[in-house]
């Protein structure tokens, strides 16, 4: 057999793929300036299924690329802007280097520089796609807009993000969009709901941290120049979605830029589009469709309502931030809401009205004891404010006074499932969102309550604590030298609770099903329940312990 | 013809200068050629003026550079006595001038000027050639009138067109391009709807395909995501900055089960290096090995050689030819044998009918195992859909699990100690998440080994 013989590795996946330097050298550009191109356009290696194919036999480890991709990013203009720069930093050290000063001059007026519009625009094709990576894109410019202006990146890119982000929050603020908040030990993680998409992101405290130098910043700059643009278009689109004008202006000002750090401020609302009289805006009859019928419209429109009037939770209320509070998270979160509020004047520009005020409903402090206190307005503790967010409802202002040990601080990022344990905080919280008064017998009940609702079969324990207070019962009547009253009465209409009576047939049902279960289908089914039952054991475990050691474990840890 | 010959004299005229014509013997005898003084063509070739143009030479020099002959210049110019250091201020006051020029001087400041500046002044008798070119304007006069008749103009309030229209003509305005401006960073820079407006095409699609105008469309495959993962994974909730204390307990578990997955690593590695210490040599084991086979009998060892004599014997064995009794044999047999197989083969075949019902119990099984297999793969591949896959020569390195322990509690959000660092979080999520492959710090590599050298004070030390 002479000729044409298959030659190993020239067709198939070993052809599909490229290595970096292979793909690097085909572009002509160096590494860091390829890695650039990669981040901004989207070009991410890959890791194939048959490494050793790929990699012509051998094992070592190498970064791949689909050959398409970079065929693909052959077609990139910024891939020319790329190379002029790199002429232009030669030439320009050569002008250095020569001291050839007006030659210098002349080469920077003209430094070429590049866009990415049209990346934009070709990584998200609709309006709907950029929100869905909003998230990335928030993030990176939450935490570059807290970096020090020392220089070590540009001094413009951290400027450009506090910008964004600033506008971001005036738009959230404006359309009342938040709906979850939580203060963890790593930041400050929100929760918005824009257009039907939940954006999530994670805003750093504003402590000065040191950097640790194992991140490659060149990297985190590509990303960020990217998403800085991504964010600017997106927040054009959504104050335009709002009849904002962009860039921002202030309600009832005539400044025409206004600078960052009067929007910053969080407290004055925007201006609109069209100032003129506002029309009013026509109920429209909504019919329902083919698939629903008017009870599910009925329930959507309960839940708009819902979810209109937990919007608007502070609203009326005025709040007056101390100095040591973190002042941008609160005004950001109570203005979220529809309250007012204000700060001391030394903190930040832009607070609207001062301590003295009569009509402060809500001080917030977050230090052991405050030297004045005014009477008609309540002194709590700043997590008050984000439990009441969480809790969609004010919750009651007594455990946040000052001094006062708080509660905990729930995740409202945690759903828990059936027969999960919740804490005794959570539930409290769900009975006052039923509005149910807040006791502790109620509690009680309530957790009895859950537990039938849960499980169907009911728990030994409790049914060992029912014949427990029987005995006990007989056993204090029998020392007390009565007679145990059993004679003949005549006997009492027993009133037969349908709901009740529903249950037992189910459950009679059940108990034969599972009589007439097959031995296989019965040893899997077994060993389901035992896992469930195993569950329900903790549970009630971790709530018997819950009253005394949580208490005592919650006092050693306040106090260390 | 005549200018070469001239030159030639000329040049023959020169002192010094042999011609070629002309031998050594005929300089030196004293012959000379008998020349007529009179004609003026000998008066250039053969009379001597040196001594005078020397003489003239010298006074054009000195008037040149020293501005004047040295004879007729005053002693004070050119010479200056010197008296050394003045003993007291008396003696300084007097007016110890060399310069012809005085000056008076004043306190804190030099008013003299410098001695080289005087050297290098011009002095020389003689001025400077006038340009004459300079002075030459061929339209002076054309000029000079028609400036006279616009002053006159200008006096009378009359502008000509030309500066009408230029002080008309508004000044340009320059934008200035500043690199700055247009930079990507720009915070000032603005923004504008790219979804909204959806530009049609100016020009036809297939002139712009055909001219290789048209942007490349981006495949459909990357628009897809690397990972399944989301971009902001928030922390468990015993991570809040006034935890619950059951789930602060479940976080500080689920810590505590990665530090003793990290303890049993090193634990295991403790043990593969550990040594008894009693397989360590001493000096009497040392000694012993080296002894090992010296100081045995040598009964012994003939004994040993014998054993491994025979066994060396029986190992070799010629082979000796087949007969053909043997290869028909040996035929025959391999025929029967094959007929053995065959009817075996049958057989089977025939009875695989009664065995239907065991076949496809074992058909069906196989079934099941491949489908079992199946799934788990597909579960497989989904769950590492959501994992870091490993894509350049470093393993993604999770980071540390961002806990506080109990007693680091803060009291309230005032003394809240921040925990971990959010870049270091979010480039270890772009890792996860498969959009970058892992990297450390490029190293300082040298190219060339360093050269260590003593200074040579040292080596005189050392």
């Amino acid at each position: 057999m002479g000729g044409l013989q298959k030659k190993k590795f020239e067709s198939g996946a070993a052809t599909n793929y490229i290595t970096r330097n292979r793909a690097r050298k085909k572009l002509q550009l160096s590494l860091p300036d390829f890695r650039r191109l990669c981040i901004l356009k989207g070009i991410y290696p890959h890791e194939p299924k048959h490494k050793k194919k790929v990699n012509k036999g051998s094992t070592a480890p190498r970064t791949f690329y689909l050959l398409k991709d970079i065929r693909f990013l052959l077609h990139e203009p910024i891939v020319g802007k790329f190379r002029e720069y790199k002429i232009f930093v030669r030439k320009l050290k050569k002008a250095y280097g020569k001291t050839e000063w007006s030659a210098v001059e002349r080469l920077k007026e003209n430094k070429p520089t590049y866009k990415l519009d049209h990346i934009v625009k070709e990584r998200y094709p609709s309006f709907i796609d950029a929100l869905r990576d909003i998230d990335d894109a928030l993030c990176m410019c939450f935490l570059f807009s807290t970096f020090a202006r020392t220089g070590k990146c540009h001094v413009q890119t951290i400027q450009l993000c506090r910008r964004l982000t600033v506008e971001w929050m005036n738009y959230v603020i404006t359309s009342r969009a938040l709906r979850k908040v939580f203060i963890s030990i790593k930041g400050i993680y929100y929760q918005a709901e824009v257009m039907g998409q939940p954006i999530t992101w994670l805003v750093p405290y504003q402590f000065a941290h040191d950097h640790p130098t194992d991140v490659d910043y060149r990297v985190m700059a590509t990303f960020t120049e990217l998403y800085t643009t991504l964010l600017g278009f997106v927040n054009f689109r959504l104050y335009l979605s709002l009849n904002l004008l962009y860039p921002p202006k202030i309600h009832d000002t005539d400044i025409f830029l206004v600078p960052v750090q009067k929007l910053s401020a969080l407290s004055a609302s925007l201006a609109r589009v069209v100032t003129s009289t506002e029309e009013e805006e026509a109920q429209i009859d909504l019919f329902p469709t083919e698939d629903e019928n008017m009870e599910m419209m009925e329930e959507k429109e309960k839940e708009k309502k819902l979810l209109e009037a937990q919007m608007k939770i502070f609203e009326g209320l005025k709040f007056f931030l101390n100095r040591e509070v973190p002042r941008e998270s609160l005004a950001f979160i109570i203005r979220c809401f529809g309250g007012e509020v204000s700060w001391d004047k030394s903190v930040s520009i832009g607070s609207t009205y001062e301590m003295m005020d009569e009509t402060i409903t809500h001080h917030i402090v977050d230090r052991p004891n405050v030297d004045k206190r005014y009477i008609n307005r309540y002194y709590i503790q700043p997590q008050w404010v984000y439990d009441c967010v969480n809790a969609k409802m004010l919750v009651p202002v007594e455990d946040y006074f000052i001094g006062v040990t708080l509660p905990p601080h729930l995740s409202p990022f945690v759903e828990e499932r059936e027969g999960d344990y919740v804490p005794p905080e959570k539930l409290k919280i769900l009975a006052l969102q039923r509005g149910e008064s807040s006791g502790v017998d109620s509690l009680e009940e309530e957790e009895e309550e859950e537990e039938e609702e849960d499980e169907e079969e009911e728990d030994n324990d409790e049914e060992d604590q029912v014949e427990e207070n029987k005995l006990k019962k007989m056993e204090e009547q029998r020392s007390q030298g009565k007679s145990l009253q059993v004679k003949v009465t005549p006997g009492k209409v027993k009133m037969e609770n349908p709901v009740r009576l529903e249950q037992e047939e189910k459950a009679e049902e059940k108990r034969l099903a599972i009589m007439m279960m097959k031995k296989k289908e019965k040893y899997l089914y077994d060993k389901i329940m035992f896992g469930k039952k195993r569950k329900v054991r903790e549970v009630s475990f971790l709530k018997s312990r819950n009253k005394y050691s949580l208490l005592w474990e919650r006092l050693c840890s306040r106090r260390s | 013809m005549a200018a070469a010959r001239r030159l030639k004299r000329v040049a023959a005229s020169q002192p010094g200068f042999l011609t070629l014509k002309s031998n050594s013997t005929d300089l030196l005898s004293g012959r000379r050629k008998r020349v007529n003084k009179n004609k003026k063509k000998s008066w250039n070739k053969h009379s001597d003026i040196n001594d005078v143009e020397e003489f003239l030479n010298d006074i054009r020099h000195q008037e040149r550079t020293t501005g004047g002959l040295l004879a007729e210049k005053s002693d004070d110019s050119l010479f200056f006595l010197d008296v050394g250091q003045p003993l007291n201020d008396a003696q300084r006051d007097k007016p110890v001038e060399e310069e012809p020029v005085e000056r008076k001087k004043r306190k804190g400041r030099v008013s003299r000027p410098l001695r080289i500046d005087l050297i290098l002044q011009q002095d020389s008798l003689i001025p400077p050639p006038k340009d004459v070119l300079a002075y030459q304007q061929p339209n002076a006069k054309k000029l000079r009138r028609s400036a006279q008749r616009l002053e006159q103009l200008a006096a009378k309030g009359v502008v000509p067109r030309k500066q009408r229209q230029l002080l008309n003509r508004r000044p340009v305005e320059r934008t200035t391009l500043k690199a700055v401006t247009e930079a990507n960073n720009n915070p000032n820079r603005d923004y504008y709807d790219i979804w909204g407006q959806e530009l049609k095409d100016l020009a036809d699609p297939w002139y712009l395909q055909q001219t290789c105008k048209k942007r490349v469309q981006r495949p459909e495959r990357l628009n897809e995501k690397p990972s399944t993962l989301p971009a902001v994974e928030v922390i468990a909730p015993g991570g809040s900055y006034n935890p619950e204390f059951f789930s602060h307990q479940a976080l500080l578990k689920a810590a505590h089960e990665v530090e003793v997955v990290k303890q049993k690593e090193e634990d295991k590695i403790k043990r593969q290096l550990a040594v008894n210490k009693e397989d360590t040599a001493t000096m009497e084991t040392i000694f012993h090995e080296e002894l090992e086979g010296l100081v045995e009998e040598e009964k012994e060892e003939e004994e040993e050689l014998k054993d491994e004599e025979d066994v060396a014997v029986g190992a070799i064995v010629l082979a000796q030819k087949k007969t053909e009794k043997q290869r028909k044999k040996e035929r025959a047999l391999k025929i029967k044998e094959q007929r053995r197989m065959a009817n075996r083969r049958m057989n089977n075949r025939q009875q695989q009918l009664f065995q239907l019902r065991s076949i496809k119990a074992s058909i069906k099984q196989q079934d099941q195992k491949t489908k079992v297999n199946q799934i788990r793969r597909k579960a497989k591949q989904e769950a590492e859909k959501s994992q870091p896959r490993r894509l350049g020569k470093l393993k993604f390195q999770p980071q540390d699990m961002e806990v506080q322990l109990s007693g680091e509690l803060a009291e309230s959000l005032r003394q809240l100690k921040p925990e971990g660092s959010i870049l270091k979080d979010r480039f270890k999520s772009l890792q996860k998440r498969n959009l970058i492959e892992p990297r450390e710090r490029a190293k300082f590599k040298r190219r060339h080994k360093l050269k260590y050298v003593e200074k040579r004070a040292f080596k005189e030390i050392t």
